[in-house]
């Protein structure tokens, strides 16, 4: 097995990457931070056009630039190095090196100072990114998890808005706690398993996990009410980083205090981390307890969807706005996912990939009105369609794709969710869940409409004393290329639908029974 | 051999065309982007010509087209449905291609005169969102499945909004474009249901079966829930009768939505905040008329429920009525166009419900004609008025603008049913069917039918006198303001557009009198032979969309039959001749009220009436009231909740766990490099705690 691979390569020129932006004067960290990133676009571009995985990672597929290598022994398990790709992972690992390239080119007009430590974190967080797309050791999967919040907390906290400190802490301690819940509740399942596992390797625990019969009692609490504990604490830790209804409240404060290349970040790859994590850990590895417990898990995300766009409806600053609307498409996922349906795991995952790009997208465009305009309450700009008619131009197509516009990505996502949740044996009385989830489409086009009309269009006027000219082109940029991702998405889903489907049917190849419900 | 289908979507392809090169290059052409509208839409035109003629047999026998050709999404595993892109062409959509191509292509033409020549600016947008405007709706006609017809159909939507919204720095079109996009959207949220439903049902959303050699080989999905009505199948737990219901009334709020069927009407007349060719656009050939063709094109599907087709008959004759009553008191001439619009199309409905499929595809085509040209008419009589569109400061254009005043008279004249111009021939079918299935239906469903029935014929007259009010204000009596006297002039560009559709609206009814056609036998009732097809073999492909399929589906399931209550040929002339003197009625009224020099407002004696119907019986405020009166304060409630109790247990729990541990103060406020460290830290060291102590579990 080589040792090399491209994800090593990957890791290591974000990390060697980072270090080097670090020690760059601020004059040009940002240029060369841009410039690297590049590397790892074309890496995975590369890694996309030679994927050869089959399967999921974590039920016996094939995977795409695996390496393994042995690290240390503790008690009684083995720690190994492990990485590799499945269909779920590659796409997800595309966004992010795509993504962070994007967000490096629009913080060279908001970021003016201490710019290299900026551009160094956010390259840090490219690489524990990376790590926790492909990690399929736990252990090192943790520590690429945990590792970026770190510089997520810097990035927050030192180059915020004025509430940064709060906003950064409360990001912190939220996800720590999470983190720590999911933790204990992944621990006990490895006790359970006892004798059966001897390493933390996700795929076997999770073949150990489906092939049932395996899990004995741990402190006096038989199989299946530890499994259901177990789903329940990393549900729950999950829950936090997607987030869902009501754990999500860190959401809103982190994205109005963060910068706009931060905040594309974090809607845009660090929010998959929970649902991605979800996917894997309690949908893959649970997926008895989770078929049971259908109905609970749906409620949470029919929850999310109409909590998230009501809140979404009540705000008046933009980001704010894109912010709870993020909430909103999160929920689609967890109704994707808890369907237990082909579509519906594909879409969930789709949507991932789909919002990562579109609620980038709105931040981007939201953040290029705000270098101009030095605002983003809605009352306090109208009409300024007129003094930046392409990114107000982007902006409306956008906003038009967060609404689930048919040929951009969002609407296939969302419609595959719909369709997989209609069809679903799972969610109980499943055509009329989907019905309540889909509202959210209608909700959605009444913030988003009316925020645009209030601001974009109408006479011109602004509250704070800038001139509102176009954009420089380096702003403009990468919203280009980002709704040309969204409608080239939208038009051919098969570019990442194909290997999506191919890493998500394993999840259902066989039936399960045994699964005890919370009730 | 490569015949007009290949070319088909190359209809669809052209006006997308057009978008890309005006959008982009508009700003360098001397037109701003005209240019490639016209020659794009010309060619779509060119091409839908040949589609239909190769359609009518013009390359030997009479043939029809039925393909995939883009799979969007392939469902690889068992039970995914695999989602694709096709084209059907059968004699409905070489008819609807026809007419969408044309008006087009005319509303592009008369933009030269109404936007360049009036100096906007903007026009490279404006002409892209045209282009767009067609091909969507061009693309949505030839859809051959429920989901690429629903994706058109959202694009049709979005470029509402665009050209609605066009002079975007008023407050007004900003508010309309909104208004109309939210409205539909609401509407199209029951279709995405149903689009979902039919698709999780049938695994498939195709209109007609896909053939090879003649033996199907993809069923359609009309054609399987008709197998499954037969074998009495049941689906989520519901029988397929009432399951079919249920599809099909979901469908149809995408159809109340986008056609401004009652409730769902509201966004049309604000909508004529857009430039004047679009309302055009909109109102003949595009946004509004995608609703109806949808469910003419997925007619075998509501022909299976009965309780379908009368709650669509109902919701057609209301309609009819309903906007003919408020287009009685308008002041200004768009607004009265806008609600005819409504009604008109409330018309086909009740066509379309009560069994009628020729007349409301009839209906559908001379509608297209006579308001596209009332719409331009008016866009004229705007130029010429300087954009003031108050009737009131009109009067006595008629011997300024000849041209406008004569073609703007055969579309009325067709607008109000009046022998024989287009609108009585489409009209007089529609009320007629509606009375002979409404006689000859067994039980409820005829009695619905005759309501429906009895409420078209009554709109019939307010027709004929809001349309002949509109005329005479407009056009008669004497100049009311300094404008009116002295008109601006207008061009070529505005009066051969206004000149082709004159001659139409008084002439494309002849294509379907079935009235001359029953009471003479000769054979000239075009239309319905169109739809028919041939009388024997061919078309195997239609087996599931002609109109054979549909009479007998009609009479078997839905339970539709025809019954002449007077005989057929004394109940087919009392028939027309009721509805032909309602209508005259209503222009005589309106000319003994307004045909005067100086006209008065006569609906003022309507009292309180009147005050209700200026406020569209208060059909605005209560949809406002929900969106803002409700929706918001509950919004605001919710963001409450979320910042006080949601987010308030946070902040308390963390303050607590803040405060009480005050000796690790210290650290929480301390340097950021430490707390993270420490908490990562903890992490591993707990990770190796459990595995330390597990290991002796």
């Amino acid at each position: 097995m080589p040792v090399a691979g491209p994800i090593e390569a990957l890791l290591a020129v974000t990390l060697v990457g980072a270090l080097a932006v670090f020690l760059a004067p601020d004059e040009w960290a940002g240029k060369l931070a841009t410039a690297i990133s590049l590397v790892p676009v074309a890496v995975s571009a590369w890694m996309y056009t030679a994927f050869d995985g089959a399967g999921n990672a974590l039920l016996g597929g094939d995977l795409a630039f695996e390496s393994t290598i042995g690290w240390v022994q503790l008690g009684r398990y083995e720690l190994a190095y492990h990485v590799g790709l499945d269909g779920i992972s590659m796409p997800l690992l595309l966004l992010t090196t795509v993504l962070t390239t994007l967000a490096l080119v629009s913080s060279w007009t908001p970021i003016d100072e201490r710019q290299s430590q900026f551009y160094g974190l956010m390259l840090l967080m490219e690489a524990s990114l990376i790590g926790v797309f492909s990690a399929l050791d736990f252990f090192m999967w943790l520590v690429f998890w945990e590792a970026v919040l770190i510089p997520m907390y810097f990035l927050i906290g030192v180059w915020g808005g004025p509430r940064r400190k709060y906003a950064a802490i409360k990001f912190f301690v939220y996800t720590n706690v999470a983190t720590l819940i999911m933790f204990v509740g992944f621990m006990a399942l490895v006790f359970g398993l006892g004798d059966s596992i001897s390493t933390f390797d996700m795929p076997e625990i999770a073949q150990a996990l489906r092939a049932g019969g395996n899990l004995s009692a741990v402190a006096g609490i038989q199989p299946a009410n530890l499994s259901l504990i177990a789903f329940t604490l990393m549900f729950a830790g999950f829950a936090v980083k997607v987030p869902v209804f009501p754990v999500h409240t860190w959401l809103p404060d982190a994205h109005v205090e963060a910068p706009t290349p931060v905040s594309v970040m974090l809607a845009g790859v660090l929010l998959k981390m929970g649902t991605y994590a979800l996917l894997r850990f309690n949908f893959t590895m649970l997926r008895e307890v989770a078929e049971a417990n259908a109905a609970i898990i749906v409620a949470f995300g029919v929850l999310s969807i109409i909590y998230g766009a009501m809140l979404a409806l009540a705000q008046q600053d933009l980001k704010r706005i894109v912010a709870y609307s993020s909430i909103s498409s999160m929920g689609y996922v967890i109704v994707g996912l808890v369907a237990f349906t082909p579509h519906g795991f594909g879409g969930a995952t789709f949507q991932m990939i789909s919002h990562g790009l579109i609620s980038g997208l709105m931040f981007m465009t939201v953040g290029v009105i705000y270098n101009e305009t030095h605002t983003r309450m809605v009352g306090d700009i109208s009409g300024i369609a007129d003094r930046m008619p392409w990114a107000v131009g982007i902006f409306v197509a956008a906003a038009f794709g967060y609404m689930g516009l048919p040929f951009m990505a969002g609407f296939a996502a969302e419609y595959l969710i719909f369709q997989g949740a209609f069809a679903s044996s799972v969610i109980p009385a499943a055509p009329l869940v989907t019905g309540v989830a889909m509202f959210g489409i209608v909700i959605v086009a009444g913030y988003l409409l009316w925020a645009m009309q209030r601001t974009l269009f109408g006479e011109y006027s602004l509250a704070t004393d800038y001139d509102v000219s176009r954009a420089p082109v380096h702003d403009v940029a990468p919203l280009v290329v980002l709704l040309a991702l969204v409608i080239v998405l939208g038009v051919r889903p098969g570019l990442v639908y194909q290997m999506i489907q191919d890493a998500v049917n394993p999840l259902l190849d066989t039936a399960l029974q045994g699964g005890v419900a919370l009730w | 051999m490569a015949g007009a289908f290949d070319f088909v979507p190359a209809i669809a392809a052209l006006p997308l065309l057009a978008f890309v090169v005006s959008l982009f290059a508009g700003q360098y052409m001397p037109k701003r982007g005209a240019e490639a509208g016209i020659l794009a839409t010309a060619g779509s035109l060119v091409l839908s010509i040949w589609t239909a003629l190769t359609v009518a047999g013009i390359t030997g026998s009479a043939t029809s087209y039925n393909e995939n050709l883009y799979t969007w999404v392939a469902g690889v595993a068992d039970g995914a449905v695999t989602l694709r892109l096709g084209v059907l062409v059968d004699p409905l959509t070489a008819l609807m291609l026809v007419i969408v191509s044309l008006i087009a292509l005319l509303v592009h033409v008369f933009s030269l005169g109404y936007m360049n020549d009036e100096g906007e600016t903007g026009l490279p947008r404006y002409y892209a969102g045209l282009g767009l405007f067609t091909a969507s709706m061009l693309a949505f006609v030839f859809s051959n499945n429920l989901l690429m017809a629903f994706m058109f159909f959202e694009l049709v939507g979005l470029c509402s909004y665009l050209l609605i919204g066009f002079w975007f720095r008023e407050d007004g079109p900003p508010s309309a474009a909104k208004k109309a996009f939210l409205v539909t959207r609401f509407g199209d949220y029951f279709f995405l249901i149903g689009v979902v439903g039919v698709f999780a049902t049938f695994g498939t959303g195709l209109f007609a079966p896909i053939t090879e050699g003649g033996t199907v080989v993809a069923e359609s999905f009309p054609q399987m829930a008709e197998h499954a009505l037969e074998d009495g199948e049941s689906f989520f737990g519901y029988s397929a009768q009432t399951w079919i219901t249920i599809l099909g009334m979901l469908v149809l709020g995408g159809v109340v939505g986008k056609s401004a069927q009652f409730p769902l009407h509201t966004w049309l007349p604000d909508a004529m905040e857009g430039p004047t060719p679009v309302s055009a656009l909109i109102h003949a050939a595009t946004m509004v008329a995608a609703g109806v063709y949808l469910v003419a094109r997925m007619y075998g599907f509501y022909l299976l429920s009965p309780t379908a087709l009368a709650v669509i008959a109902l919701i057609g004759g209301f309609t009819a009525l309903f906007a003919a009553t408020m287009g009685v008191v308008k002041q200004e001439l768009k607004q009265v166009l806008a609600y005819s619009t409504i009604s008109q199309y409330g018309y086909m409905m009740l066509a379309l419900g009560s069994g009628g499929y020729v007349a409301a595809v009839f209906h559908l085509t001379t509608h297209a004609i006579f308001k596209a040209l009332l719409f331009l008419g008016a866009g004229s009589v705007i130029i010429a008025m300087h954009h003031n569109e108050n009737m009131w400061d009109m009067g006595g254009l008629k011997d300024r603008m000849p041209v406008t005043y004569w073609t703007f008279l055969s579309g009325s004249l067709a607008l109000a049913g009046i022998v024989p111009f287009a609108g009585f021939w489409s009209k007089d079918e529609v009320l007629f069917e509606a009375l002979i299935h409404g006689f000859g239906s067994t039980g409820t469903l005829g009695t619905m039918f005759l309501v429906a029935y009895a409420m078209g014929l009554l709109a019939v007259f307010f027709t004929g006198f809001y349309t002949f009010r509109m005329v005479y204000l407009t056009f008669h009596g004497d100049a009311r303001t300094d404008v009116a006297r002295d008109p601006e002039p207008v061009g070529w560009n505005v009066k051969g557009p206004l000149s082709v559709l004159g001659i139409g609206a008084a002439t494309v009814g002849l294509i379907n009198m079935k009235p001359i056609a029953d009471l003479t036998g000769l054979h000239i009732d075009f239309l319905h032979k169109w739809l028919l097809g041939p009388e024997e073999g061919g078309w195997p492909a239609l087996t599931s969309t002609g109109l054979h399929h549909y009479e007998e589906l009609m009479h078997n399931v839905a339970g539709i039959d025809p019954a002449y209550p007077l005989g057929e040929t004394t109940t087919l002339l009392v028939s027309a001749l009721v509805s032909l003197s309602l209508a005259l009625a209503g222009v005589l009224v309106a000319r003994s009220l307004y045909n005067e020099p100086e006209p008065v407002e006569h609906t003022d004696k309507l009292g309180g009436a009147k005050t209700l119907l200026m406020h569209n019986y208060y059909q605005d405020e209560y949809q406002v009231w929900l969106a803002q009166g409700v929706t918001v304060p509950l919004a605001r409630a919710a963001d409450k909740f979320d910042q006080g109790v949601v987010d308030g247990v946070v902040n308390g729990i963390s303050s607590v766990s803040l405060f009480t541990g005050s000796r690790f103060r210290r650290i929480q406020s301390g340097v950021v490099t430490n707390y993270a460290a420490l908490m990562t830290l903890s992490l591993v060291l707990l990770l190796v705690v459990f595995v330390v102590l597990g290991g002796g579990v």
